[in-house]
């Protein structure tokens, strides 16, 4: 009886045995990610673990980032082309409304469990912070050339902002939106991505092809790690463990023990892989602009596009919704 | 492939963009063709970096440095100017090459960044290569000539891509 069921589910039970949560989880919905594809103007929603899509949700004119609340019902998206940003209703599948922010809003986070977003204006050498519910400019922060991806660590207060031309990252006080450091870094840093226990910022250099690794504590990088061509997205398991990075030029992601600062995989993702997500049970999801689709990794395993998931025209950015 | 295209081109048309720097908009050309050859020859040819003037029809002149290796640069001639690409990676087993504009220049081609992969792969009896681009508009200000925008440098891109295998494929029949 057993050895017949096993046999039936044989596919089924292995994908249980080899996923790193426990069985008793497998069965409710997985982990959504949200993925904004700029060509399509939309965000895709997809069940990570299932490998399935739930959603598309079509947008105003190319979006470029996205950042979700804590509850995981709203998601805030740019536009840095129309200087708006939007706001969508996850559970009715549709954008809200849209609000004028600065001149080319790009990267945007949620603050103050979703009552204040912080936007990077990319022409404006800003960082702004807004009524997440009217859209209202709160105040803002001079930070440096063409700011791009940004970070919040809120235990410090602290926003991280990668400011591309100017080859730094801006690190501004959220309460007094006054810059507080700057850190030199690599060429042209774009993605950013923080370590759970808030110790550690991971910068994408884009052209010169490593990784910065700031201690937040001094706001000093202790670290640059060649990591491949063109890095673009970063992101940090759960655990803190790994810290896997695209190479947009090699089409290709590379995942880092973060104890050791060693590359201790590649994996062949896709053409021209941008952002990069992981879920709290260790699935890496990787957004390949030019394939229009994801490549989905399990952590646990070596590293390989175990799935690939369709998704609408021109995926660049990821967000992993809270369930 | 050619729905991607006319959808780009379809909303591009629908409002003016604004952009400074590289822009936070990127563009895509990709291109395919089937060559009665085989990919070993195929990609003797693409994988010659000092050598796409043989066979690129665009391409007047090559001045090369650093040879066929990741960090050789090359000086390609063409109609209008000169431009500089270097080479990122060349992966022999799944014959990819990537490179990169260097040094740009708006009167020779309207972009003012990219990268590129050509990939040769099996099909059939010969072979089939894929040519992708990741690209910015030449003019990034916020309202560039019809000249330096976004169509102009998709035309570019996509003419220079679909010459380029035609010139390979005319190459590889020994013509």
């Amino acid at each position: 009886m057993t050895r017949l069921y096993a046999g039936l589910a044989a596919p089924l039970l292995a994908a249980a045995l080899l996923a790193p949560a426990p069985v008793a989880a497998q069965e409710g919905p997985g982990p959504v990610a949200a993925i904004v594809s700029q060509q399509a103007g939309a965000v895709t929603l997809v069940d990570v673990r299932a490998a399935r899509r739930l959603a598309e949700i079509k947008t105003p004119r190319v979006p470029a980032a996205l950042a979700a609340t804590p509850d995981g019902r709203t998601l805030y998206v740019t536009h840095p082309d129309l200087g708006l940003v939007s706001r969508i209703d996850v559970a009715a599948r549709r954008v809200e409304t849209s609000f004028p922010v600065g001149k080319e809003p790009f990267g945007i986070a949620v603050i103050e469990d979703g009552r204040a977003l912080l936007v990077s204006d990319w022409s404006a050498d800003a960082l702004i912070r807004l009524d997440a519910a009217t859209g209202r400019e709160t105040a803002r922060a001079a930070i440096g050339r063409s700011p791009a991806s940004l970070v919040v660590e809120p235990r410090s207060g602290r926003a991280y902002v990668a400011d591309r031309e100017s080859n730094q990252i801006s690190v501004v006080d959220i309460p007094t939106m006054r810059r507080v450091a700057v850190v030199p870094t690599g060429k042209a840093p774009f993605a950013l991505a923080l370590s759970p226990d808030g110790g550690e910022l991971y910068v994408a250099n884009v052209q010169s092809n490593d990784l910065s690794i700031v201690e937040t504590a001094t706001t000093r990088e202790v670290a640059r790690i060649r990591i491949g061509l063109m890095p673009y997205g970063v992101a940090v398991s759960a655990d803190g463990a790994t810290v896997a990075v695209t190479n947009q030029q090699s089409g290709k992601v590379a995942l880092l023990d973060r104890a050791t600062r060693k590359v201790i995989g590649k994996a062949r993702t896709g053409d021209y892989p941008e952002g990069a997500a992981i879920t709290t049970d260790g699935r890496l999801v990787v957004a390949n602009w030019a394939d229009d689709s994801l490549c989905l990794i399990v952590l646990s395993e070596p590293p390989s596009c175990r799935e690939r998931v369709p998704v609408a025209t021109g995926p660049r950015n990821i967000t992993i919704l809270a369930p | 492939m050619l729905q991607r295209l006319a959808l780009a081109f379809g909303l591009l048309l629908l409002g003016p963009l604004l952009a400074t720097a590289h822009g936070p908009t990127p563009q895509r050309a990709d291109e395919t063709l089937a060559i009665a050859a085989p990919p070993d020859a195929v990609w003797k040819l693409v994988s010659g970096f000092g050598t796409i003037g043989d066979w690129h029809p665009l391409v007047q002149k090559v001045a090369v440095t650093g040879g066929e290796a990741a960090g050789a640069e090359r000086v390609l001639t063409l109609a209008k100017g000169e431009i500089t690409e270097g080479l990122d990676e060349v992966d022999t087993g799944a014959k990819r090459l990537s490179y990169r504009l260097l040094k740009e220049n708006p009167e020779a081609l309207p972009v003012s960044f990219y990268t590129a992969t050509i990939e040769v792969k099996p099909a059939g009896d010969g072979s089939e290569v894929a040519w992708s681009a990741r690209f910015y508009r030449a003019d990034t200000t916020n309202e560039p000539p019809e000249d330096r925008n976004d169509e102009a440098a998709v035309a570019a891109m996509t003419d220079f891509i679909k010459q380029g295998l035609e010139g390979l494929k005319a190459k590889a029949a020994g013509k």
